[in-house]
C-alpha cells in the first residue's frame, strides 16, 4: 500500500487509536502493531509519535491508562476508552467523511 | 534478556526529569519489540540491534523532545503556570520593595548600564517558591524547574518585545544615536532581566529540591 503523507497520518491517528480502543483496552505496543497490521503498513507509529499522542488523549480524558500485571508477571500500561472518548469517535468519523467527500468532488477519486 | 529499563535510562537520561512512568512504558515497548523480532526468527544480536534503532540518533532526540513537551504540558496550569505566575508576582514585588525601601536595586555598573544586583541575590527565594508550589501540586522535576524559570522567561520575552518595538520606531525616525543606544542596551537588559535571573531562580529551585529531599529523609 502507498505510504501516507505525514500531515494526514497525524490527523487520522487519533481516530484510528480511538476506534481501536473502542473494541478493547490495549497497551502501546499492541496499539502500534494492530494499526500497522490493519492498514497494511500504511499507518505506522514510532514511539515518538505514539506515546505523546496517547498521553495527549489521556490529558483530554478521552482515554484512561492504568498499569496492569500480565500473566507473565510483566507490567504494561493499558489504555482504555472513556465515555468522553467514545463520544468523540462519531464527530471525528464525520469530519473525515466530509474530508474524503470534498476530496472526491475535486479529484474524481472513488473509494474502492 | 537485555535490561530495557536500564537501556532507556542510559539512552534517554532526560526522561529522569519527567515521570518515571515514561521510562517504564518505553522499556516495555522495547521489550515487546525485541521479543516480537525474536519470534520472527531473528538472532538475539540482530533483534537487539533493530530494537535499539528506535532509540538511537535523531529518533532518540525527537523522542526526548516529544516526551519533555508532554511532561511539561501534563497539568500545565496547576503545576507550571499558576506557581510560575505567583513566582513572577513575587519577583516583581521584590524589585518594587527594594526600590520603595530606598535600597538601590541597581548597584552594579557594566558597560554603561545598571544591573540589579540585590534583586538577583534575592531571586533564589522566588525560584524556590515556584518549585515548592509546583511540588505541592505534584509537579515533576521538569515542571518545578519550569515554574521557577517562568518569571525570567516572561521578563525576557517582554524585554525582547519592547526592543523589537523600539527598533521599529527607531527605524521610522531614522536616528542613528537612538539605534546605537538600543543596541548597547540589548547587550545588557536581556541578560540582566532574563538570563542571569534565570540562573539565580534555578539555584533557588535546586536548593528547594535538595532541602525537600533531606527533610523527607529525616522525616
Amino acid at each position: 500500500m502507498a505510504s501516507v503523507n505525514a500531515q494526514i497520518k497525524r490527523g487520522s491517528a487519533e481516530l484510528a487509536v480511538l476506534t481501536l480502543l473502542a473494541q478493547h483496552p490495549l497497551h502501546g505496543y499492541e496499539i502500534a502493531k494492530q494499526i500497522e497490521a490493519q492498514t497494511g503498513g500504511a499507518l505506522r507509529f514510532d514511539m515518538a509519535s505514539l506515546y505523546p499522542m496517547l498521553h495527549r488523549l489521556e490529558r483530554k480524558n478521552w482515554v484512561k491508562a492504568e498499569w496492569q500485571t500480565l500473566p507473565n508477571g510483566r507490567r504494561r500500561r493499558c489504555y482504555r476508552l472513556t465515555a468522553s472518548g467514545r463520544k468523540q469517535i462519531a464527530p471525528l468519523r464525520e469530519q473525515w467523511r466530509a474530508f474524503f467527500q470534498a476530496l472526491q468532488s475535486v479529484t474524481g477519486f472513488q473509494n474502492a | 534478556m537485555p535490561d530495557w529499563k536500564q537501556i532507556v535510562r542510559k539512552n534517554l537520561r532526560v526522561l529522569g526529569a519527567c515521570s518515571p512512568e515514561f521510562t517504564e512504558e518505553l522499556a516495555a515497548h522495547l521489550e515487546d519489540s525485541y521479543e516480537s523480532l525474536l519470534r520472527e526468527g531473528l538472532t538475539a544480536e540482530t533483534a537487539f540491534r533493530r530494537t535499539m534503532r528506535q532509540i538511537e540518533g535523531r529518533r532518540r532526540d525527537w523522542l526526548a523532545i516529544r516526551f519533555l513537551q508532554e511532561a511539561l504540558m501534563t497539568g500545565f496550569i496547576p503545576k507550571v503556570a499558576l506557581p510560575g505566575l505567583l513566582t513572577s508576582a513575587a519577583a516583581c514585588s521584590l524589585h518594587w520593595v527594594l526600590a520603595l525601601g530606598h535600597i538601590p536595586p541597581n548597584v552594579l555598573w557594566l558597560v554603561g548600564g545598571q544591573l540589579p544586583l540585590w534583586w538577583w541575590c534575592l531571586l533564589p527565594i522566588c525560584g524556590a517558591l515556584g518549585a515548592l508550589l509546583s511540588q505541592r501540586q505534584g509537579g515533576s522535576r521538569l515542571q518545578r524547574m519550569a515554574a521557577s524559570l517562568l518569571p525570567s522567561a516572561i521578563l525576557c520575552t517582554l524585554v525582547l518585545m519592547i526592543f523589537v518595538a523600539g527598533f521599529t520606531i527607531s527605524g521610522f525616525v531614522n536616528h542613528y544615536q537612538l539605534v546605537s543606544v538600543r543596541l548597547e542596551a540589548l547587550g545588557i537588559v536581556p541578560p540582566g532581566f532574563g538570563l542571569i535571573p534565570a540562573v539565580f531562580s534555578l539555584l533557588g529551585a535546586g536548593i528547594a529540591e535538595v532541602s525537600t529531599r533531606k527533610f523527607r529523609r529525616l522525616a
